[in-house]
């Protein structure tokens, strides 16, 4: 198994996964991306990931359930929620459910980075900031 | 990634509590024992010192812009503001985690913020005017008197100052009776429930914080100039609304540009007017 932090995306707007994964993989994250909920049920059913990064708002199955999913194949996995519809109590219940965290779209990818590292932290690893910052510094 | 050693901690992510109270002394022991058990920090009344020595007003004013029902002594638009440097002043402290507040209005300022669990303790007439009688020595039926009195005022304040009621138990995460809880009871539950994972905070609502904490840095400067200003802002653009009559729209909007643009923090500024109808016609009927 490799070494890098191995992260599962979660959104059913092509455009998320498409800007997220590369400034994820910079930071030495194995991103898999996908739009459809079921089939990332199914690939969790597999594998373990040591974070998921999920969409609360999907059509058929929405985040809330795909937390719960989680929470219970995987205890370890770390499952941050994120929305654009984001209110005080879909926050609170998403923590209550033992989300990771919780970020409102939109947001920066850097905001992402950041706490991926500290669910890296969480897990017991670091992740270097060096060739995103890098990459930042060059523009 | 590189995995060490005692992995599978969990990063800790502390509430704000956020405590009020209709009998001041009690809710403010309380506030103290929860910020000591818990080791939380705890933000009271000390901290109008420092907000009184930096916009250079006395102490005793803000204590009274606190307390004060509406229509006593202290102009209505003098009080906004001496409220706007408490705000300002408490909101910067509320951006660290583990802070237990008190006693300077939080409770009507950090709404909508998932990790601040906000407690109301409430103490029944009968229980307080009892020891009024007893500590200052008068009849039972006029500390009732006072007490009545004192609900009364607190809840005008509130309506007057946040156009809220402050005894409407929808504000609040918790509200605890003194009449059927002892202090000591009201404390365990307080910390008890700082615990649950509801409250834990997240980047989402640190995020609303701070924006908040930038709002309220914003309209202490622009209220020097525009008293009646509300300002929002989010993730550095802010928004700010002020009355105005037609013809003076752009110089006002240019001057808050100009004011609410060198605030650090402040990447975009947006300005909504509001027209003022009721200046409008008093012009017009000169």
């Amino acid at each position: 198994m490799s070494d890098n932090l191995q992260v599962l995306l979660l959104d059913d707007e092509p455009i998320v996964g498409r800007r997220l994964k590369p400034a994820l993989a910079k930071i030495g994250c194995e991103v898999e991306v996908f739009e459809d909920p079921e089939e990332a049920l199914a690939r969790m059913a597999q594998q373990e990931f040591d974070v998921v990064v999920t969409d609360i708002r999907m059509d058929q199955i929405d985040g809330m359930q795909v937390l719960e999913f989680v929470r219970e194949r995987w205890p370890r996995s770390k499952v941050i929620m994120i929305t654009g519809y984001a209110m005080m109590s879909l926050a609170r219940e998403a923590m209550e459910k033992g989300a990771f965290d919780f970020i409102a779209k939109p947001f920066k990818p850097d905001d992402l980075r950041k706490v991926i590292a500290k669910a890296a932290k969480a897990l017991g690893s670091e992740i270097d900031f060096g060739a995103a910052e890098v990459d930042k510094a060059n523009g | 990634m590189t995995s060490g050693p005692g992995a599978a901690r969990e990063v800790n992510l502390m509430p704000l509590i956020i405590v009020s109270a209709d009998d001041f002394s009690q809710g403010r022991e309380i506030a103290h024992r929860v910020a000591g058990v818990l080791g939380y920090r705890y933000v009271g009344r000390d901290l109008l010192a420092s907000v009184a020595e930096q916009h250079q007003v006395s102490q005793e004013e803000l204590v009274q812009a606190l307390e004060d029902p509406p229509g006593f002594l202290t102009r209505r638009s003098r009080r906004q503001r001496l409220l706007a440097f408490i705000e300002e002043g408490c909101l910067q402290q509320l951006q660290d985690d583990g802070v237990v507040c008190y006693g300077l209005a939080g409770h009507l300022y950090v709404r909508g913020i998932a990790h601040a669990l906000k407690v109301r303790i409430i103490t029944e007439v009968g229980q307080w005017a009892q020891a009024i009688a007893e500590s200052e020595g008068v009849p039972l039926e006029r500390a009732q008197k006072v007490v009545e009195r004192r609900k009364e005022e607190q809840k005008r304040w509130s309506q007057d100052a946040y156009n809220l009621d402050q005894s409407d138990p929808s504000l609040y995460d918790m509200v605890l009776s003194l009449d059927t809880l002892e202090p000591d009871k009201a404390v365990e539950i307080i910390c008890d429930t700082a615990g649950y994972r509801k409250f834990q905070a997240m980047t989402y609502s640190r995020k609303l914080m701070q924006d908040k904490a930038l709002a309220s840095r914003v309209r202490v400067e622009l209220m020097k100039s525009f008293p009646d200003i509300k300002v929002e802002a989010n993730d550095g653009t802010v928004v700010a609304y002020l009355q105005s009559l037609k013809k003076d729209q752009r110089k006002k909007q240019e001057a808050v540009r100009q004011l609410a643009g060198g605030i650090e923090g402040v990447r975009h500024v947006e300005v909504h007017v509001i027209r003022d109808y009721f200046g409008q016609a008093a012009q017009s009927s000169r």
